[in-house]
């Protein structure tokens, strides 16, 4: 989201800051410190030439780049100058990536070309050839270009003189038409030879409409190498050709770029400037497309790109079978009728007068609805072939994967919804000022990005070995704690907010639903987080039960207490003193509640499945057996 | 793309090659086509390449047709032997693969139709080992020298001197 252009700074204020904090908030975990933008390249370029190169064309280029050891004597001027980059390339500190409009990449190829053509002292039209032919790498240009001119310049066809002599006087004849031209009738480009405007019009359109090639043209003559280049197209092409071939030039640069690359969302024509070793390959477009920078599929972290290419063409090929199981309805398991899924959560309520709530998922009672992400193969099942359990797990999962897919677009466009219309209607009938009603936001924010994450952890569950028993385990309760996170609050954002749009309740009311949908939004990011951060460790925890690895998983839950709730961090330290149920057993031996593996007096979580030793009964998450409250919510245990 | 100029770049070509003497034509033939009407169609040309002197392919006069678009001379013409004809770089249709020829790489709109012969006749002795266009001649000139001089006598018999 680096607001890259003084044209793009003027979008929306409150906005940008809104996707600016999600952004940051998204990546928080993993941090980067701020990198600088491929502009650290120029600079040190700009560095180099300095040795090379005599004053006046430094100062000149400095106008532009500016690493501040240039002009020390002109302090003033060098900060103002930085400050200009930094508004131009660098991305937001922590931010892996920038992303750049059409107008940004235009404007760094003319920085580029404007850089080579100063420090060559040579033209535009040549810098720009020179470029072509040299993958857009102003280093490569200015090392072969110092170590032997005459050859770079052979390389992208810039001759310094004519290879043939042009007559002065009276007529030619172009060997393309054959026909009798005056002199100034014909044109010829750096090599000399001359053709008239007609053939050098058609041969150039022709060039053009041929594709990108062109860039690279050269004289008609057979075997000239003369680079034709933008003056000349400029000269003979007509303005739809000219604006074909400059997004050639735009398509060129950004090939030519590693740590570039076009946004695939449909219609887009920002590209994403990567910021190289980044952990985080999420990038998302101001398009709003989101995408994995490696592989370029829509965004799947915490699940590996091979993972997603497996999951992804297992669908395409099975597709069609799964299809037909899913159909789009499934009858209500009370009435049976049909029933059409069209909001995103999974709580479903049949119509009246059944009336019966129940899982989308699961099919199960929404009243002792617990998680349902887990998979169960029916005993009788086992005895029926393989294949058919295989394609009811791959079915599971699909569903789920799915689901949760479709989930994240309904709430993409739900979140549409809140921010054009609703975030109104609600000011105005809760008589609230907007900022205080900005948690509407952030939490379907936080629950498109859960449910994306959730999507993909059902790819990861479908290939995590069935053998890691331990691992599935840990895995299946992490995401059945997320998932269950999620539903709560995907269900008070959905359906509880509708009825403070309808009418004032009371200022009580609304206050209380504001703290719970905050609540709700902060402890499902909790959750999420722990389950990506599990899951990018290969869920190594289970693995071996060495001291280090707990305490490095004691840090992370700990640093999400922290992120919950800074309040506690007073408690952290000290509150094996005060906690009751801790200081009572702390010295006796005791059982995991959810392994049953018997743990050492001085283990404050299971050796063995790293849980806690108690559930809050707010949120239900295991807690450390030394936290005195919930590190997710808060809350204190019920005595 | 204007092809007008197509047409008068060929009657300038048909000009110029009339304007050789036959002595130094060495034996090729290029002629536009002329249809049972009477009237010439610029834009077909057939030709004759003899082979060179000297080389296997020498007493050969093979026929080769010239089809040029109304692109030409922005685009090169298609240059077709007869079908099936014997050589690595022929397609099995007669089109001839040769640089000079493909508009992508090696085509400049100032080649003229007198160098197209000539640098198809320097082709027919010297094949493009890296640009295989069929099998036939391609694995024999690769594998066995000397079926492949066998077959390309053999071919040039098959195309005595018209006159």
């Amino acid at each position: 989201m680096a607001a890259s252009d003084s044209d793009d700074v003027n979008l929306a204020h409150d906005d940008t800051a809104d996707d600016d904090y999600f952004y940051l908030d998204d990546t928080d975990y993993d941090l980067h410190p701020p990198q600088a933008s491929d502009s650290l390249d120029d600079d040190q370029l700009q560095g180099s030439d300095s040795r090379n190169d005599d004053d006046d064309d430094l100062l000149q280029s400095s106008d532009r780049h500016d690493d501040g050891d240039l002009d020390c004597d002109d302090n003033d001027d060098g900060d103002e100058n930085a400050l200009e980059e930094d508004d131009h390339d660098s991305p937001i500190s922590g931010q892996n990536f920038s992303v750049l409009t059409e107008a940004d990449i235009r404007h760094r190829i003319k920085d580029n070309i404007a850089e080579v053509s100063s420090v060559l002292s040579i033209s535009k039209n040549e810098a720009s050839s020179l470029l072509l032919h040299y993958n857009w790498s102003v280093s490569n240009i200015f090392d072969s270009w110092f170590a032997d001119e005459k050859a770079a310049r052979e390389k992208a066809g810039l001759f310094l003189e004519p290879l043939i002599e042009s007559p002065d006087h009276g007529s030619s004849i172009c060997v393309i038409c054959f026909e009798d031209y005056p002199c100034d009738g014909t044109k010829s480009t750096s090599c000399g030879h001359r053709y008239c405007n007609d053939c050098w019009s058609s041969y150039i359109k022709t060039a053009i409409a041929d594709g990108p090639q062109s860039l690279l043209l050269t004289c008609p003559h057979p075997s000239c190498r003369a680079a034709v280049g933008e003056d000349m197209v400029g000269l003979f092409a007509s303005e739809k050709e000219k604006n074909k071939y400059s997004s050639y030039i735009v398509m060129s640069y950004i090939e030519s770029k590693k740590m570039i690359k076009w946004c695939p969302g449909p219609g887009c024509e920002n590209a994403i400037d990567f910021v190289a070793g980044s952990e985080n390959l999420d990038v998302s477009c101001l398009c709003s497309h989101s995408f994995c920078w490696n592989c370029t599929q829509d965004a799947h972290r915490p699940v590996d790109c091979e993972t997603v290419t497996k999951w992804m063409s297992k669908n395409s090929s099975e597709s069609g079978n799964v299809n037909y199981i899913l159909a789009f309805t499934k009858p209500c398991p009370k009435c049976k009728r049909p029933i059409e899924k069209n909001m995103g959560c999974s709580h479903m309520t049949c119509r009246a007068p059944c009336l019966y709530e129940f899982c989308w998922l699961c099919l199960g009672d929404w009243n002792n609805h617990g998680t349902c992400n887990r998979f169960k193969g029916n005993p009788e099942e086992e005895k029926r072939e393989k294949a058919k359990q295989y394609v009811m797990k791959y079915t599971h999962y699909f569903e789920r994967w799915a689901t949760n897919q479709n989930s994240m677009k309904k709430g993409a466009a739900d979140l549409q919804k809140v921010q054009t219309e609703q975030i109104e209607v609600l000011s105005r009938i809760q008589a609230q000022p907007l900022a205080q009603i900005s948690f509407v936001t952030e939490a379907w924010k936080q629950i498109i990005e859960c449910r994306r994450v959730l999507a993909w952890t059902y790819a990861y569950g479908f290939y995590l070995p069935e053998e890691c028993e331990a691992k599935r385990n840990l895995f299946e309760y992490l995401q059945g704690q997320a998932e269950s996170g999620l539903e709560r609050l995907h269900d008070c954002a959905e359906k509880e907010l509708l009825s403070y749009l309808k009418d004032k309740i009371s200022v009580e009311g609304f206050i209380e639903f504001r703290k719970k949908l905050t609540l709700l939004t902060r402890v499902t990011r909790n959750y999420f987080d722990n389950l990506v951060t599990a899951l990018q460790n290969g869920l190594s925890d289970v693995n071996s039960g060495s001291s280090s690895v707990s305490k490095k998983r004691k840090s992370n839950w700990v640093a999400a207490a922290v992120n919950a709730a800074p309040v506690l961090d007073t408690n952290i330290n000290d509150d094996s003193a005060t906690a009751p149920a801790a200081a009572a057993s702390a010295m006796e031996p005791w059982a995991c509640a959810y392994c049953s593996y018997k743990n050492q007096s001085s283990a404050t979580n299971c050796a063995m499945c790293r849980r806690g030793s108690w559930t809050c009964n707010v949120c239900t998450y295991a807690n450390s057996r030394t936290s005195a409250t919930c590190a997710m919510c808060t809350e204190a245990p019920e005595p | 793309m204007s092809g007008g100029i197509a047409r008068g770049r060929l009657a300038e070509e048909r000009k110029a090659w009339r304007k050789n003497h036959p002595h130094v034509r060495g034996g090729f033939v290029a002629k536009p086509e002329t249809l049972p009407d009477g009237t010439v169609n610029l834009m077909v040309w057939h030709c004759t390449i003899p082979g060179k002197a000297g080389t296997d392919w020498e007493g050969g006069y093979f026929p080769l047709t010239l089809h040029f678009s109304e692109d030409y001379p922005s685009k090169p013409p298609k240059c077709k032997f007869p079908q099936g004809f014997f050589h690595p770089n022929v397609y099995p249709s007669g089109t001839v693969c040769l640089s000079i020829l493909n508009e992508d790489s090696g085509w400049r709109p100032a080649i003229t139709v007198k160098q197209i012969l000539i640098g198809i006749q320097d082709l027919l002795d010297a094949p493009n080992p890296a640009d295989p266009a069929q099998t036939e001649g391609y694995h024999l000139f690769i594998q066995d020298a000397n079926e492949y001089k066998r077959r390309v006598r053999q071919q040039a018999k098959q195309y005595p001197p018209l006159v």
